[in-house]
């Protein structure tokens, strides 16, 4: 019996048996990441773990890695974050956060495409009531889209499923074998537009800006950094099963262009880091499905902390100053300097600056693009990227060291988020930095 | 009357049923026929089960019929008490239902004629055609979904939508995965959207936040 991940999965479900006491559950949460943490890092040395009920390969330690990071500077976040609201108490706020980080590592664990399926279904029903903790009209209509949106596109790939169990009569990833015929093509196809939903694929990631936007910041994160990288790795082990590279490559690249284009005008400061999201997103499932998965999981892990980052000083931004639309904010070095530092760090993390960990992910996946033949695919998309680029940057930018309006320099800074936001955007350059010294 | 024609039917009863719920602009019957589609299929499961001789389906029918047809239908009345009306307040639903039947058909006959036909998919009761219902009733669920604004209808069409998978599932194959997939389905509607969404916000539309 493999205690590991088991524990994995029980420590943050467990821990809500201190939901009677708020102090108690929010310090058992933390102790409950910290321990995941700790882990997964174990497991990283213990891989690979081959049972009829778990999957666990030194390439899904960087997932759980991921999660259980995410979700301990999530849940320190939320902690000078978070107020009650009419629909979502403090106390149920955290019971859903654990839940929500243990459907995700339950996920990425498994051994049978049909649990995988369920996990992420289960992401939907334990994150739904996350959006909507601020109890504000958007944030009620963002969550119904997330449901809506997202569970149509999990029926969809429910038939895939199912179309897998009808060829192979099994679900379980390891006893399954690629077969190239109609069923699993058709299979892989389906598995694109559902599973693709969850991970920001075009045409269905419409649900991604409401809900990213609307969210808190520290579940903005945990959204955009790993919820869509676990839907991303399930489609990856779907595609596994026959690799339709055309077609992956085709979605991935709409995807990147489309959401390039909306991010010339977008006028939202968070739903602008949702876009960035899409296009990280799909380049790292370009990498994955081009066989590279060392780009794509430095790109992952890079913009997983680089995107809470931006998140989090979003979320500051949009606390402090009661203001999201981009064309209002003006001088935030001057009001919040840690913020302004850890925002642009991250903006930059986030689309792909050198040296940036984000940027060597980047480089590899699109190294390999060209190496492939995708050359169209490669101008159309490094285009895009450059788009992204400027858009952010240059708004990001403008918010920081444009001086419009009256300034207001006596704005204090929330110590323990801004330290977070901070710590969270530094730790791509220090990955960046690092496999510059080691990848050569 | 033959196995493959009570099944077929049951079928054509449960897509009826879908499209009398897309003709409806009353929140009541449309409810109401949502706990009968479920039934239905519920039905199914049951005649399946004894006509195969697998607990499976027998078990899949029961947690149908207690999750969908009771306890998901007493939630949405729940949440229809606390509203003034009881009536969706968009118009041209007659329109929509004749947009529904071009829509649903012809998605469904590309469907099978592009992909069931050719994929040469053998059922559990040799007839590939049926397969075609549960597709009809997956598109039949999401033009629900996009052509309708109140919270109860949007939630119709998803529910509908489940129906389809299960719909396909026990006609495909045996489904020992689905009852547990089908249990966390029912969650999602019952916990999320009938206790606490229906109950918050009652229509949708266009927000200029959410736009871009």
């Amino acid at each position: 019996m493999d205690v590991e991940p088991l524990l994995l999965l029980l420590i943050p479900i467990l821990i809500n048996i201190g939901f009677f006491k708020l102090k108690l559950i929010k310090v058992l949460s933390i102790l409950s990441a910290l321990l995941t943490i700790l882990i997964s890092l174990s497991l990283y040395f213990l891989t690979p773990i081959i049972t009829t009920f778990f999957l666990i390969t030194k390439f899904t330690t960087f997932f759980l890695l991921m999660i259980t990071s995410i979700y301990l500077l999530s849940t320190l976040y939320s902690i000078n974050y978070i107020k009650p609201s009419r629909i979502v108490s403090e106390r149920l706020y955290y019971i859903l956060l654990n839940s929500f980080v243990t459907s995700m590592i339950f996920t990425v664990i498994v051994n049978n495409y049909g649990l995988m399926w369920v996990g992420i279904e289960l992401t939907t029903v334990t994150s739904a009531l996350l959006i909507v903790a601020e109890a504000s009209e958007t944030s009620l209509e963002a969550t119904w889209r997330y449901i809506i949106i997202v569970s149509a596109g999990v029926t969809l790939a429910l038939f895939s499923i199912i179309l897998i169990y009808y060829n192979y009569h099994t679900l379980t990833i390891t006893e399954i074998t690629p077969e190239n015929n109609i069923i699993t093509r058709l299979a892989v196809a389906l598995a694109l537009i559902g599973f693709g939903t969850k991970a920001g694929v075009f045409p269905m990631y419409t649900w991604l800006p409401d809900a990213h936007s609307e969210a808190p910041s520290p579940i903005s994160a945990l959204f955009s950094g790993v919820l869509l990288p676990a839907a991303a790795y399930v489609l990856y082990m779907v595609y596994l099963i026959n690799p339709l590279i055309n077609i992956f490559v085709i979605f991935s690249t709409l995807s990147i262009i489309t959401t390039s284009i909306i991010l010339l005008n977008q006028w939202h400061i968070k739903r602008m880091f949702a876009y960035s999201t899409i296009e990280n997103m799909n380049l790292a499932l370009l990498g994955l499905v081009l066989g590279q998965p060392l780009g794509a999981i430095i790109l992952l892990l890079s913009h997983a902390f680089g995107k809470a980052g931006a998140f989090y000083s979003s979320g500051i931004i949009v606390k402090i100053l009661e203001e999201k639309r981009i064309e209002n904010i003006d001088g935030l070095y001057s009001k919040l300097k840690l913020t302004s530092a850890s925002l642009l760090m991250s903006s930059l993390a986030v689309t792909g600056t050198p040296p940036f960990a984000t940027f060597i992910g980047e480089f590899l996946i699109l190294q390999t693009l060209i190496q492939k033949g995708y050359t169209i695919e490669f101008v159309l998309i490094l285009a895009s990227l450059a788009t992204a680029f400027i858009s952010i940057n240059y708004n990001i930018t403008k918010i920081i060291f444009t001086q419009k309006g009256i300034n207001q320099t006596n704005l204090k800074e929330p110590t323990l988020i801004t330290f977070i936001s901070l710590i969270s955007s530094i730790i791509p350059l220090i990955l960046g930095i690092l496999l510059l010294v080691i990848l050569p | 009357m033959n196995s493959s024609e009570i099944l077929e039917l049951f079928s054509t009863f449960i897509v009826i049923s879908a499209l009398y719920i897309q003709g409806q602009a009353y929140f009541k019957p449309a409810i109401y026929v949502q706990a009968i589609q479920s039934t239905l299929i519920a039905i199914l499961g049951f005649y399946l089960g004894i006509t195969l001789s697998s607990i499976d389906y027998i078990v899949l029918g029961i947690t149908i019929l207690i999750l969908r047809s009771i306890l998901i239908t007493i939630f949405l009345f729940r949440g229809l008490k606390e509203k003034p009306g009881i009536r969706e307040s968009s118009r041209g639903v007659a329109s929509e239902l004749i947009l529904d039947l071009i829509f649903s058909i012809i998605a469904s006959l590309l469907i099978y004629y592009s992909v069931l036909k050719k994929i040469n998919i053998i059922t559990e009761i040799n007839n590939t055609l049926i397969l075609l219902f549960a597709f009809i009733l997956l598109f039949q669920g999401l033009f629900l979904i996009i052509s309708r604004r109140s919270t109860i209808f949007q939630f119709l069409g998803f529910i509908e939508e489940e129906n389809s998978t299960i719909l396909l599932g026990i006609l495909l194959l045996p489904i020992p995965f689905l009852i547990e997939v089908s249990i966390f389905l029912d969650v999602l509607g019952l916990v999320i959207v009938s206790s606490i969404l229906t109950l918050e916000k009652i229509e949708h539309s266009r927000l200029d936040e959410l736009k871009g």
